[in-house]
């Protein structure tokens, strides 16, 4: 007797609605595009919407601790947590100015007839520290003179690695004695020993003295470094488990460099690396207040009836880390970014061809503002090496053969200027309307070549191709096609430039060898002045102690540099400042390439009170249309079905081939 | 078992002190610990704060054989090191200090939580397309699906996550283009885009493997002596090639098993996924050798976990073979 | 050394030298009746043939660029270089049949037509792929150069003497296998600089492991094979064994290894090029151009010629190969095919 053939697909079957039910379930929990994770509240307390601003982080913080970070992304979590004694006003860039923060009003400054100075520091009264377990009772404490100190004895301290130590000891009174001191010493650092230069006058009066005239310790007072922090936090935080827990867990603390506890308008709430920094405003900030004008007239609208308002404006930051810029972009685009500086990779997509937004933005509502950082970009050569060394009209040559121009069109949308100078616009020094003399002009980069003794780029006397080589760190396809273009500049004379490329590390120990010829290299000020430029080239900061690496050398300039550092801002320093810069350009140490500018995509719900690049801590100053956003989100992520169907009729299509193929075989 | 079990993991030991002897050296040739230092502390370092910085990280010892009076022959960077390394001791970040035992523990969560799925939903998928694919064996679709796999095999991951994150994430908004957010089921919608991709970029190549494994199944003798007796088609192929053919899968699967945790340095970059995928990487550029170390030392005894566990498989689904 | 290798003669012969290698081994495989019965197999599959049709374009597309001759302005040109110099150059990106620049600061008349559009820097995007078969050749070929005997010769060492050769030479490929891929490629290419030379060497060392394996395993097959038996007791030396008999019964699978692993490299720049690691300034390459599609596509309008340029081209050669390989596997082995 034939067996009836039992077909499985009640099994099949169970499977497949077992796996719709999966996929249905999962789909429904997948659901948006929001990338943002849910706000550390959902209502303020009296019931109106939590703000959060949502920001972008090109990389992870390399340290939260004041005394120790001091690249950009680092600081830019860093100083809304942590308020210094001085900050730069957030309405005036040009020239930049620096106004009270932490401290009562400006220091007062005693010149002493010795020549050692004194700065008399007065802080505010009534600040508090944020509420933190670090504090007995959980509750910030007030701040006091004893620590600003406390911030001064960590730069001295050498487990601290503070960057700019050696830097502030040179002027500082006693702290180079203190640091060494805590070198040598086998139990580590003492905290209770005084440091003679910053003297506690009482409970919220210091003062500094310094050993010689330095007007920018102004701008030091502006910085992380210098910001009082309390005790309580380094020795709280510890990095060790602890019974912190309910009932007396026992819990690990993060270590200090991770938990900043401070002052600032917002409270550091969470690092997760690779994801995200959040900020909690802090409900007890009174520091500062909005300012009441000084602002350019375009601002006037937005920022007049934020006159005098308390801070911070919103209630959360959020900073997610991106480790590729595409995305950043397209969260922009999708309004779970409020803004973002348009990077080179966005730039063509968000402006056009006559410097406008495309009409893509324009239509949502975006608007852009361009900003010129306070930093300078310059070709160096190697004034050691022993072909350019001796020869400053191959240097001049090669200079009058470098047509910046083009590569910012291409690489810029010719957004960013090509500089001129060494310094940078807004910052004392700059000259309005200079030219390089040794500017774009190929026709005589020849002659200067022929003159040097390379007619057509061959050596004179034997007759071979003069080869140079230019040290780049290329990292990706645009940097590659920068240095390609940089490359087919110079060859324009009839040389030939070899493209070596490095490794930022790389590149940085070679510059500090000396071995190279042409390198490509750049400057962001510390703060606004020229003394933060020009001691690049002065001849005493020659590596592996300095940032000489071009190893520029002329006594002349180092005279110069030495009487204008100590000068306070007057027409005189503003003459030496012109010397100093004609000096770097005869002898053509350097070409003068470009000042970094970007544009700032600004969606319309997250407008701009201030574009002050000088201030990394200036989120507190930040507004949000709350209703804005979530209308403009809901109509920028409109979800299309139709791909699901194409999907679902192909896979069924290919199903019934299978049963439809199976039948016929077993017939 | 036990002893075969003791001789793989001695036999092991020599392989990682291999390992940390190449990456050593590697590390010295790649940059000085001086040039380290000075990335880290950034452009105002002096040489006093580099001396501090390797003195504390123990960079300015001898690098193999300490010779100096008074002290241990092996106290030396590299006796240091396998001795941290041997007791797991994996030390810290040289570049932002973190523990690296939370390093990696926190990384391999998001890691393993797109790679697993992603693994098994293209293994999954990879053995019902060649299923599917031997079903249909010797008509134009068998022929267009062996192209399409080839086809699939030939395009540079990047085009899949471009594509991807343009199509699926941006033009019709279905998930996030970009981050990651461990909070309940609300971590689905991060996670399915990079999933998919990862799956469909070793689509390609397992279809075509498993397809040939399959085929390969299909030729043997009891088949034809199963088809003769009348086993139905389907019957014969979900039953009779699947469970033999798996034998060949399984232990292609296992070996690649414990390497899941180092996760998917593409797809976690273009995301935003906090975990280990690119943790090497970047160390590697930033000169973080403590870093380095940790994450070769503990990439190779995973490839040698995947290696024992694909032996062990072998013995216990194929009986002839034995350990030996 | 490095001005020895500048010499264009030097680099041309490097080329010719290359491509006589690869014929003088399938001439010495032919001889092998093994590779003749393939060979009958092989011509009557028709998409093998066709892949291999398309690889041989490829290959030649790359020797015109590859190879070097003299020139008056520019020093030297390559000979795709010359064959295109009518073609002009533009200052930045133009659309395919476009007639002026897009998105310069201010858009200026091209030059001339580009059926492809061109680059970042104003280079014709067609012509810059067809250089680019130079790297993949130069990738693939070198490299294979470097891996094919390495892991050919520890292979047939390690299947043939066993005992503490074997030990060793497994020992050797078990801690490479352990170490990830990406730290040696990355340090190596550290270490030697970058250039298409660094990069071979740097994917050499990291490939051979596979072909060792196998061919490890293929030898042993084949030692206990009687025929070597008996050419042993006949007194034959131990090298004339390994020359005679087992080198040529394993030659196949370097075969297609070769052809196989040539796909796997030429991916492999790209990856790399994405790694920041890939081919030096000023040398065209997919995988360059795929990493630069990054910046590309999210430009307004759309650059998307570069990107589709470059993928295709890839894919065509990635594909022809992958396909020459499955027919070169069914041809030697039609039993497993």
């Amino acid at each position: 007797m034939k067996k009836p053939r039992v077909f499985r697909v009640p099994e099949l079957s169970s499977l497949t609605r077992l796996l719709f039910l999966a996929a249905t379930t999962l789909w429904l929990a997948g659901c948006g595009n929001d990338p943002n994770p849910r706000p550390l509240h959902d209502k303020r307390p009296d019931g109106s919407p939590w703000l959060v601003r949502y920001g972008a982080l090109p990389d992870e913080p390399r340290s939260l601790d004041p005394q120790f970070a001091y690249e950009e992304t680092s600081r830019a979590v860093l100083e809304p947590v942590v308020e210094m004694l001085l900050e730069y006003a957030p309405m005036k860039t040009d020239p930049y100015e620096v106004v009270p923060c932490l401290l009562e009003s400006m220091p007062e400054h005693t010149a002493n007839p010795d020549g050692t100075q004194d700065y008399l520091c007065k802080l505010k009264r009534g600040i508090l520290f944020h509420d933190d377990p670090c504090f007995p009772g959980g509750k910030g404490r007030e701040l006091t003179a004893t620590d600003a100190l406390f911030a001064w004895q960590r730069i001295a301290d050498p487990k601290v690695e503070c960057p700019v130590q050696s830097t502030l000891a040179e002027y500082v009174a006693g702290l180079a004695e203190v640091a060494e001191a805590g070198k040598t010493s086998t139990t580590g650092f003492d905290y209770s020993q005084p440091i003679r230069g910053i003297e506690i006058i009482d409970d919220h009066t210091f003062k500094i003295h310094l050993l010689k005239p330095y007007p920018q310790i102004i701008y030091w007072l502006a910085m992380h470094f210098t910001s009082p922090m309390p005790r309580e936090w380094v020795e709280y935080y510890d990095g060790r488990s602890h019974p912190d827990g309910p009932g007396g867990e026992m819990q690990i603390r993060p270590l200090y460099k991770w938990k900043p506890v401070a002052t600032g308008a917002f409270v550091f709430r969470e690092y997760t690396p690779g994801q995200r920094v959040r900020l909690e405003r802090n409900p007890h900030y009174i520091t500062t207040r909005f300012p009441e004008g000084g602002w350019p007239p375009e601002k006037e609208a937005l920022n007049r009836p934020l006159a005098g308002r308390a801070l911070p404006l919103v209630d959360e930051i959020d900073f997610t880390i991106f480790r590729e810029t595409l995305p950043v972009f397209l969260l922009a685009r999708q309004g779970y970014l409020d803004g973002m500086a348009v990077s080179k990779d966005a730039f063509n997509s968000v402006v056009t061809v006559s410097q406008q937004l495309t009409p893509r933005y324009r239509e949502r509502g975006m608007t852009i503002e361009k900003d010129i950082e306070p930093s300078s970009f310059w070709l160096m050569f190697n004034m050691q090496d022993p072909v350019l060394g001796p020869r400053p009209k191959l240097r001049q040559a090669l200079s009058c053969a470098f047509q910046p121009q083009g590569w910012i069109d291409i690489f810029y949308n010719g957004v960013a200027p090509v500089s001129q100078q060494l310094i940078p616009p807004g910052i004392f020094g700059f000259q309005k309307g200079f030219t390089n003399p040794y500017g774009p002009d190929l026709e005589k980069g020849k002659r200067l070549l022929a003159e040097a003794g390379f007619p057509n780029g061959r050596d004179a006397s034997t007759g071979r191709q003069l080869e140079m080589t230019m040290d780049v760190t290329a990292t990706g396809a645009t940097e590659r096609q920068m240095a390609e273009y940089e490359q087919r500049q110079f060859e324009q004379l009839g040389i030939k430039v070899r493209v070596i490329e490095n490794t930022f590390p790389r590149l940085l120990e070679k510059e500090d060898q000396g071995n190279f010829q042409i390198a490509s290299t750049g400057w962001q000020a510390d703060y606004p002045d020229p003394e933060n430029f020009f001691f690049l080239f002065y001849s005493k900061n020659f590596p592996p102690t300095g940032k000489n690496t071009g190893r520029y050398l002329n006594p002349e300039f180092d005279r110069l540099f030495e009487q204008m550092a100590t000068m306070e801002g007057s027409p005189e320093r503003f003459e030496i400042v012109k010397k100093m810069n004609a000096l770097l350009l005869e002898d053509c140490a350097m070409i003068p390439f470009f000042n970094k500018a970007y544009y700032r995509l600004i969606s319309p719900f997250a407008p701009r009170t201030h574009n002050n690049l000088m201030l990394e801590g200036g989120v507190k100053y930040a507004v949000l249309d709350y209703d804005l956003r979530e209308k403009k989100r809901r109509e920028w992520n409109p979800v299309a079905n139709w791909p699901i169907a194409v999907a679902v009729f192909a896979a069924l299509g290919a199903v019934g081939y299978g049963v439809m193929l199976n039948r016929r075989r077993n017939v | 078992m036990f002893s075969y079990l003791l001789r793989r993991i001695l036999y092991a030991i020599p392989i990682l002190l291999g390992v940390i002897l190449i990456t050593f050296l590697l590390s010295f040739v790649v940059q000085s610990p001086a040039t380290r230092a000075k990335v880290i502390l950034g452009k105002r370092a002096t040489p006093a704060a580099i001396a501090d910085w390797m003195h504390h990280r123990g960079y300015d010892k001898p690098r193999f054989f300490n010779t100096k009076s008074g002290e241990s022959l092996l106290d030396s960077q590299f006796f240091n090191h396998v001795k941290k390394l041997a007791t797991f001791r994996l030390g810290v970040s040289d570049v932002t200090g973190r523990d690296l035992k939370e390093v990696f523990k926190e990384g391999a969560i998001p890691s393993l939580l797109i790679t697993m799925p992603a693994f098994f939903v293209g293994i999954a998928l990879a053995v019902s397309i060649a299923l599917y694919q031997v079903f249909v064996r010797d008509t134009p679709l068998d022929t267009f699906g062996a192209l399409a796999a080839v086809a699939m095999m030939s395009l540079p991951p990047m085009v899949w996550i471009i594509f991807g994150q343009a199509v699926v994430a941006l033009s019709l908004n279905y998930f996030p283009a970009f981050g990651y957010d461990l909070h309940g089921l609300s971590t689905v919608k991060f996670l399915i885009l990079p999933i998919a991709l990862i799956a469909v970029m070793g689509l390609g190549a397992d279809v075509r493997l498993y397809r040939a494994i399959f085929l390969e199944e299909i030729a043997q003798d009891y088949i034809r002596t199963a088809q003769a007796k009348g086993v139905s088609n389907s019957r014969l192929l979900f039953v009779h090639v699947l469970k033999n053919g798996m034998i060949s899968l399984i232990t292609l699967i296992v070996a690649h098993l414990p390497l899941l945790v180092m996760g998917s340095l593409l797809v976690e970059n273009f995301f935003g996924i906090p975990g280990l995928g690119n943790t090497l990487f970047l160390a590697i550029q930033q000169g973080d050798f403590a870093t380095v170390f940790a994450s070769v030392y503990l990439g190779s005894i995973l490839y040698l976990i995947g290696l024992i566990l694909t032996d062990i498989c072998y013995a216990l689904v194929d009986p002839r073979i034995r350990l030996s | 050394m490095a001005r020895f290798f500048d010499n264009i003669w030097v680099q041309d012969a490097i080329v010719v030298f290359g491509f006589a290698l690869v014929a003088a081994l399938i001439w010495r495989g032919s001889r092998n009746e093994r590779w003749q019965r393939a060979w009958k197999r092989l011509r009557r599959d028709k998409v093998g043939m066709i892949s291999g049709v398309v690889i041989a374009l490829y290959l030649a597309v790359g020797a015109l660029e590859a190879i070097q001759i003299p020139h008056r302005e520019w020093y030297s040109v390559s000979i795709l270089g010359w064959l295109t110099q009518s073609i002009p150059h533009e200052t930045s990106y133009s659309a395919p049949f476009a007639k002026e620049t897009l998105s310069v600061a201010k858009a200026e008349a091209l030059n001339g037509t580009h059926i492809l559009g061109t680059d970042a820097l104003g280079k014709d995007t067609f012509v810059q792929t067809l250089r680019a078969c130079r790297t993949a050749l130069i990738i693939g070929g070198l490299t294979s150069a470097i891996y094919i005997p390495l892991g050919t010769l520890l292979g047939i060492l390690a299947g043939y003497y066993r005992r503490w050769v074997d030990d060793l030479i497994q020992y050797i490929y078990s801690t490479l296998a352990s170490i990830p891929e990406i730290l040696l490629l990355i340090s190596i290419l550290m270490v030697l600089g970058k250039g298409l030379g660094t990069m071979s060497i740097a994917l050499g060392v990291t490939s051979w492991v596979g072909l060792c394996r196998l061919i490890r395993g293929e030898t042993m097959r084949q030692a206990e094979r009687p025929y070597i038996a008996a050419a042993r007791s006949l007194g034959q030396s131990q090298w004339k064994i390994v020359t005679s008999h087992l080198l040529p019964n394993v030659l196949h699978l370097v075969l297609i290894n070769f052809v196989l692993g040539f796909s796997g490299l030429v991916l492999a720049e790209a990856i790399l090029s994405y790694l920041g690691v890939g081919s030096p300034v000023g040398t065209a390459s997919w995988g360059a151009m795929i990493d630069g599609a990054r910046s590309e596509l999210s430009r307004e309008p759309l650059v998307w010629w570069n990107l589709t340029a470059a993928t295709a081209a890839l894919f065509g050669l990635v594909l022809s190969l992958n396909l020459f390989g499955d027919a070169l596997r069914r041809a030697f082995d039609p039993k497993r095919g």
